[in-house]
C-alpha cells in the first residue's frame, strides 16, 4: 500500500510517497533530505506538532505576549495544551525565551515567551 | 422626557443639515433626528460629488431651478463652510449624429435655465480640456465642478450646531401625531414634540409623509454602482466626463468623474431594486462599468480598482415611466405645519441650500421667523496635514506632536486628524464616521495599516469596549470581543 | 531647516532593513540610519507569532518575533542610529527624504538609499468581490495584527477566500483561539501557500480547503451573515448550478500580497508590473542611481531567511557603491517566457556570479528550466515540479556568460 505525506519539517514541504507493508515501511521517495524519512516514520508512529499562541501580559504596552512550545507534542494532545496556556499570565517585563510552563503535561516540551516585552512605564 | 422644539428636521443628509442651518439663521429652537449614528450614511455620502451646472433640468422645473441657484452661490458657500471644492467644468462627449441632436437640445435647455457658457466643442478642444477621452465631439460645460460630499454635508451640520440646532442620533422616527398645536415624535426610544416638522428623509420620505397624513407619495429605489481608481488613474482625468444620458434611464449614463481627493470613480449604473437598503455591488454591473467607462476613458486597466460601492437614488417614477420627477418641496393642508420633501435624488447634493431657503420660504408663509442676531455662518475644518507646505507641517507638528504621526500611509493622515474627526462637536462615533471626516482607509490599501489604529483610537477616545465598535451602521459591530480575558 | 548627510538611508526597520543596516556596518559603512514607522523595529514579524522562521539563515526554527530581535539586538550592539515613529513621506531622485515623526520634520541628504519597505494586502476592493457591504471583512494581515497584537477576535465563524499563506496561518491560529473555521475557497486548482501550511494548519484541524472555487456573493447589511461560494471553471468561469451559501460572521481574505512602493513614484524608481517592485540589477540597485531596494518591496517573499539574505547581498553591493560612487553597468537584460511569473534581478553585468530567484506563474510538471543567450543554452536544471507559492533560486557563473545580449529564461517541457 502506498500513502502520501506533506513533510512539514522545513518550507519544501516535500511529497512524499511510502510504501507501507502493515506498519512497515518498505521505502520512501520523494524526500528531499533525510528528515523527510524520520517524519514519515514520525507520523506512521506518533505524530507531533508545535504551535504558538499568546498569553495575557499584565503591565506591559500590549495586552499580550506570545509563546510557543520548544518540542513538537502528540498531535492529540494540542489543545489540551492550548487551554492550559491560555490559563497562564505574564507580568512585564518579559524576556524571549522565559519559561511559562515546564515540562508541559509531561510531554518533554516547555513553554516559552517570544517577546520582548518591557513594562509600561 | 419629552424634548421640546420649534422645529425637528427628520434626517441628517445634506438636505436635512442644509435646512437646520437655513433654520438656525431664524430665532428658532431647532433638533435634528437621524436614524442612524452618524451624519452622512444615506444618500448623502454614496453619489458622484459633482456640483451640477443645471443643464439636464426641464426648464422652469424646481430641479433646474434650485441646481442653477445652488451651483452660482457654491464658491462663497465652499469658501464659507471651509468645503474642498473645484470648478473643474465638465464634458458630455458624444459620438453620433444622434448624440450631436442630443447634445444641442441639452444646451438650448441648459440656456434657458440659465446656465452660463455651455459651448459645442469639437476634437481639438476635447483633446485639450481632458486628453485621455475619448469622444468625436462634445459639450463643454464650464460651471460644472466637484466637491466632497462628506466633508459638505458634515460642514453644514457642524455650522447648525453651532449656531443652535440640537442633533440626536440612532433615533429613527417611527410614529408621529399631532396633539394640541404640536407634534408628538417617537424616534429611537424617546419623545419629541415640535411646532414643526421638516421631512428630509430620503429614501424613507415616503414612510414619513404617511406618518404625517400626507398620500400619495411612493418612492422607487434606484441603485447606481461605482468603481472607485486609485490616485493612479487619477492623473489622466482632471475633469467630469459623460456620455450623452439615455432619457428613459433616469440616471445620467455611467460617466467617469473624478473625485477632489483625485481618485476617479465610474459609474453610476441605473437598477430599480426591492429594498432601500441594499447596497449590493453586483458581477454584472460591474461587468458594465468596466465596458461602458472604457469607451469613454479607454486607459481604464483593472489594477487601477480599490473600492466598489452604490448609492440609491429615491426616485418618485417607476421602472415603467423612467426619466425624471421633479423635487417635491411642500405644505399640504392634510399637515400644515409639516414641509414635506420627497423625491430629493440628483441634483440634490448641488441644491440642498436653495432647497433649505425654499423650506424656510414655505414657513414663513405661515409665521414671520425673525432672524437669529448671532448667525455666524462661518465654519472652519481641521487641518489636513497631507495638503499642507513642510513649513506650516513644522509649525503644526511643534503645536500639537500628534500632527507627526502618520496613521494612514496611503494618503498621510495623522493621529492629530482622526482625534479631531472624534471629538470635535458632532464628531465621528463609528469607523465610517473617521474616514467621512478625514479620509482614512480610504486609499488604495483600504485601510490595512490604519484600520487597526483607528478602532483603537475610537475605543480610547469614546471609551468603548471591545464589542461596542462599530463599523457603521447599528448591528455593524466590528468584533466579536476580546480573545484572552 | 537645512538636510543632514548620511551615507546610506534604509527606509523600513523589518528584518529586510535591519539585515541591510547591520551588514553595511560590517562592511565599514557607519554613517547610517534606519526609519520605522512603527513603534518598534521588527517589520510585519512582530505579529507573525507562528514558528518556521529562521531554519535557512540559523538552522533552527524561530517564531517571527524571535527571528527579528536577533537582528535588533545586532543593530544594538552595533549602535547602528535608528529612529522609530518615523514615515518617510517622501524620497526625490536626488535622494532627498523627507519624514515625518511627533518630533517634527526631518530632512535627510544621502549617498545610497535603501528601500525595505515590505508589502501591503490586496483587499476586497482590488479584486472586486460582488455584494453586500457589511462589517466582518477583514484582510487575512489585519486580522492577525487584531488576534495577535490587540487581544482581539474579529468573529467567530469564519470563512477564508484565498490559501496564502498568511489565511492558512490564521485558520490555525482562529481554530486555537476558540472561532470555527468553516473552509478556505481558492479560485486556482492549486493552493496559494505551502504543502506545509495546508497539512499543518488545515487539515491538521479538519478544516476543509475547496480549489477552483470563489466567492460570488456577499450577504448581510449591517454584519456578515453568509456567503454563496460557487465552483469555477478552468477559464475561472462560475459553474453554473454549483453555488452554495455557507453562514458566517467573518470572511478572511488572503488574496495575495503587493510591494510597497508608495515612496517609489515619487523617487521615479520604475516598477516591474510582475512583480510590483522596482526593477532592480545584481547589485539589487533600482533604476534610480544609488537607490536600492530589497525584502518584500522588491518581490513578496514566503520565507523572511531569503529576505535577509537578499538585503545582506544588496548591502555589499551599497557598501561598494557609497565607497566608490558607483557599480559596475548592467546591461545584460534577463527576459523570461509566459511560464516565468517573475525573475530577481531583471538585469546583471556579466562580471560576477550571480543567484536569480524566480517564480513560475501556474504549476508546471516535468520539464526543464533554462538560461539561454544567442540561442544557446547557458545552463539547464530538470526539475519534476515546480509551484508559484515556491521561490526558485538559480546559480548563474559569470564564465557561462559569453556576451552582453540578453538571457533567455524558459521552461522546456519534456
Ligand atoms: C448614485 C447617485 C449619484 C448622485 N450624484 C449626485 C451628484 O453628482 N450631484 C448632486 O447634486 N446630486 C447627486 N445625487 C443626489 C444626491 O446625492 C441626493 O439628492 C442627496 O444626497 C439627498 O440628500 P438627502 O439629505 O435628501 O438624503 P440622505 O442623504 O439620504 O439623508 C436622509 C437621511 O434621513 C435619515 N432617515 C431616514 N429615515 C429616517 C427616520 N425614520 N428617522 C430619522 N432619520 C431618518 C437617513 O438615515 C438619512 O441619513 C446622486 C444620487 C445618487 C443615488
Ligand atoms: C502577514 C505575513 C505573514 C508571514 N508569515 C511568514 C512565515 O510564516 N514564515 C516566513 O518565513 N515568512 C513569513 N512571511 C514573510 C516574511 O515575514 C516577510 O517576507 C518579511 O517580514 C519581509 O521583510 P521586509 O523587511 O521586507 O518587510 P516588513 O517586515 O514588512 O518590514 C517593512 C517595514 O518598513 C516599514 N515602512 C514601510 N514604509 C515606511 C515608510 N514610508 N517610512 C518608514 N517605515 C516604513 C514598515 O512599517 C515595516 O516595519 C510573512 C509575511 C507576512 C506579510
Ligand atoms: S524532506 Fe527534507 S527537504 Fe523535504 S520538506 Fe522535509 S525536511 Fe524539507
Amino acid at each position: 500500500m502506498n500513502r502520501r505525506f506533506t513533510c512539514i519539517v522545513c518550507p519544501n514541504g516535500c511529497e512524499i510517497t511510502a510504501e507501507l507493508d502493515g506498519g512497515k515501511i518498505v521505502s520512501v521517495a520523494g524526500a528531499r533530505c533525510k528528515k523527510g524519512g524520520a517524519y514519515v516514520r514520525q507520523e506512521l508512529t506518533c505524530p507531533r506538532r508545535t504551535f504558538s499562541t499568546s498569553i495575557i501580559l499584565e503591565g506591559g504596552k500590549l495586552p499580550l505576549v506570545s509563546v510557543r512550545l520548544t518540542k513538537p507534542i502528540p498531535k492529540e494532545k494540542i489543545f489540551a495544551v492550548n487551554e492550559l496556556i491560555h490559563r497562564q499570565k505574564a507580568q512585564a517585563p518579559v524576556r524571549i525565551g522565559q519559561i511559562v510552563l515546564e515540562n508541559v503535561l509531561g510531554l518533554g516540551s516547555d513553554v516559552i515567551i517570544t517577546k520582548n516585552a518591557d513594562r509600561l512605564s | 422626557m419629552e424634548h421640546q422644539y420649534d422645529c425637528i428636521v427628520i434626517g441628517a443628509g445634506v438636505v436635512g443639515n442644509a435646512v437646520a442651518r437655513q433654520l438656525s439663521a431664524c430665532s428658532v429652537t431647532i433638533a435634528v433626528l437621524e436614524k442612524e449614528q452618524d451624519l452622512c450614511f444615506g444618500t448623502s455620502g454614496r453619489n458622484s460629488g459633482v456640483l451640477h451646472a443645471g443643464f439636464n433640468n426641464k426648464t422652469g422645473s424646481k430641479m433646474a431651478r434650485f441646481c442653477v441657484e445652488g451651483n452660482l452661490e457654491f464658491d462663497r458657500i465652499a469658501e464659507e463652510l471651509d468645503v474642498p471644492f473645484k470648478r473643474t467644468g465638465k464634458l458630455i462627449v458624444g459620438f453620433s449624429d444622434d448624440d450631436k441632436n442630443s447634445l444641442r437640445a441639452m444646451k438650448a435647455q441648459g440656456d434657458a435655465n440659465g446656465v452660463p457658457g455651455l459651448e459645442i466643442v469639437g476634437k481639438e478642444r476635447i483633446r485639450e480640456l481632458a486628453p485621455f477621452i475619448a469622444g468625436e465631439f462634445a459639450m463643454y460645460s464650464p460651471m460644472t465642478g466637484i466637491l466632497n460630499p462628506f466633508i459638505y454635508t458634515v460642514a453644514l451640520a457642524e455650522n447648525a450646531h453651532k449656531n443652535g440646532a440640537a442633533y440626536f442620533f440612532a433615533c429613527p422616527v417611527t410614529d408621529i401625531f399631532y396633539q394640541d398645536g404640536r407634534y408628538r415624535i417617537t424616534a429611537g426610544g424617546r419623545n419629541f414634540a415640535s411646532r414643526w416638522i421638516i421631512n428630509c428623509a430620503g429614501l424613507e420620505s415616503d414612510k414619513i409623509s404617511a406618518l404625517l397624513g400626507i398620500k400619495g407619495h411612493k418612492l422607487y429605489p434606484c441603485r447606481g454602482e461605482y468603481f472607485i481608481l486609485d490616485k493612479k488613474a487619477g492623473q489622466y482625468l482632471g475633469i467630469p466626463a459623460y456620455p450623452v444620458p439615455n432619457p428613459r434611464e433616469g440616471g445620467l449614463g455611467i460617466h467617469l468623474t473624478p473625485t477632489i481627493d483625485g481618485n476617479i470613480l465610474i459609474g453610476p449604473s441605473s437598477k430599480y431594486i426591492e429594498e432601500n437598503d441594499n447596497y449590493s455591488v453586483t458581477q454584472d454591473i460591474m461587468d458594465l462599468l468596466i465596458k461602458d467607462g472604457g469607451r469613454i476613458f479607454p486607459y481604464l486597466k483593472r489594477e487601477y480598482f480599490i473600492r466598489n460601492f452604490a448609492g440609491i437614488r429615491p426616485k418618485l417614477v417607476g421602472p415603467q415611466e423612467g426619466g425624471f420627477a421633479d423635487f417635491v418641496i411642500e405644505r399640504r393642508s392634510e399637515a400644515p405645519y409639516a414641509i414635506n420633501l420627497v423625491g430629493i435624488e440628483s441634483p440634490g447634493l448641488t441644491s440642498a441650500l436653495p432647497i433649505a431657503r425654499e423650506v424656510v420660504r414655505l414657513i414663513r408663509e405661515v409665521e414671520p421667523l425673525k432672524p437669529n442676531p448671532g448667525f455666524d455662518p462661518v465654519r472652519k475644518g481641521p487641518p489636513a496635514f497631507a495638503g499642507l507646505t513642510n513649513g506650516q507641517r513644522r509649525a503644526l507638528i511643534q503645536q500639537n506632536p500628534d500632527y507627526g504621526e502618520i496613521i494612514c500611509r496611503c494618503e498621510n493622515i495623522t493621529k492629530a486628524e482622526v482625534l479631531e474627526a472624534i471629538n470635535r462637536p458632532l464628531g465621528a462615533a463609528t469607523v465610517t464616521g473617521v474616514k467621512y471626516r478625514c479620509r482614512p482607509m480610504m486609499g488604495r490599501c483600504q485601510g490595512g495599516y490604519c484600520q487597526t489604529r483607528i478602532t483603537e483610537l475610537l475605543r480610547q477616545e469614546k471609551k468603548l469596549a471591545v464589542k461596542e465598535v462599530l463599523y457603521q451602521r447599528k448591528g455593524s459591530n466590528m468584533f466579536t470581543g476580546v480573545a484572552l480575558k | 531647516m537645512t538636510a543632514i548627510h548620511k551615507e546610506a538611508v534604509i527606509v523600513g526597520g523589518g528584518p529586510g532593513g535591519l539585515a541591510a543596516a547591520v551588514k553595511l556596518k560590517q562592511q565599514g559603512i557607519t554613517d547610517i540610519i534606519i526609519l520605522e514607522r512603527e513603534k518598534q523595529l521588527g517589520g510585519i514579524l512582530r505579529q507573525c507569532i507562528h514558528d518556521g522562521f529562521g531554519l535557512t539563515r540559523f538552522g533552527e526554527t524561530l517564531s517571527g518575533p524571535e527571528y527579528a530581535q536577533r537582528f535588533i539586538d545586532l543593530v544594538e550592539q552595533e549602535k547602528i542610529e535608528y529612529r522609530t515613529d518615523t514615515t518617510v513621506l517622501s524620497i526625490s531622485p536626488e535622494k532627498h527624504l523627507t519624514a515625518v515623526s511627533p518630533q517634527g520634520l526631518l530632512e535627510i541628504d544621502s549617498a545610497a538609499v535603501i528601500l525595505t519597505t515590505g508589502c501591503r494586502e490586496r483587499t476586497r476592493g482590488s479584486v472586486a468581490i460582488p455584494g453586500e457591504r457589511p462589517a466582518g471583512i477583514y484582510t487575512a494581515g489585519v486580522a492577525q495584527t487584531y488576534l495577535n497584537l490587540k487581544n482581539i477576535m474579529v468573529g467567530k465563524k469564519v470563512v477564508i477566500l484565498g490559501s496564502g499563506d498568511i489565511g492558512l496561518i490564521m485558520a490555525r491560529r482562529f481554530t486555537l483561539e476558540g472561532a470555527k473555521v468553516e473552509a478556505v475557497f481558492e479560485l486556482q486548482p492549486y493552493p496559494g501557500g505551502l504543502a506545509r501550511n495546508v497539512e499543518q494548519c488545515l487539515n491538521d484541524f479538519d478544516i476543509p480547503l475547496y480549489l477552483s472555487h470563489t466567492i460570488t456573493d456577499i450577504i448581510g447589511g449591517a454584519r456578515l451573515e453568509a456567503v454563496i461560494v460557487s465552483e469555477v471553471d478552468e477559464q475561472k468561469r462560475v459553474k453554473p448550478g454549483t453555488s452554495r451559501r455557507i453562514e458566517c460572521d467573518t470572511l478572511i481574505l488572503s488574496v495575495g500580497l503587493i510591494p510597497e512602493n508608495e515612496l517609489s513614484a515619487g523617487a521615479s524608481v520604475a516598477l516591474d508590473p510582475r512583480t510590483g517592485g522596482a526593477y532592480v540589477d545584481e547589485n539589487f540597485m533600482t533604476g534610480v542611481e544609488g537607490i536600492f531596494a530589497a525584502g518584500n518591496a522588491l518581490h513578496v517573499h514566503d520565507l523572511v531567511d531569503f529576505v535577509s539574505l537578499e538585503a545582506e547581498k544588496l548591502a555589499e553591493a551599497a557598501a561598494k557603491f557609497i565607497r566608490r560612487g558607483k557599480l559596475p553597468v548592467c546591461g545584460i537584460k534577463l527576459v523570461t517566457d509566459k511560464n516565468i511569473g517573475h525573475i530577481i534581478p531583471q538585469s546583471i553585468s556579466g562580471t560576477k556570479d550571480v543567484t536569480l530567484t524566480l517564480r513560475v506563474g501556474r504549476p508546471l510538471t516535468g520539464g526543464a528550466l533554462k538560461l539561454q543567450q544567442d540561442h544557446q543554452d547557458l545552463l539547464s536544471q530538470k526539475f519534476i515540479k515546480l509551484v508559484p507559492a515556491e521561490m526558485i533560486e538559480i546559480k548563474l557563473a559569470k564564465e557561462l556568460i559569453k556576451s552582453t545580449s540578453e538571457i533567455k529564461v524558459v521552461i522546456a517541457h519534456e
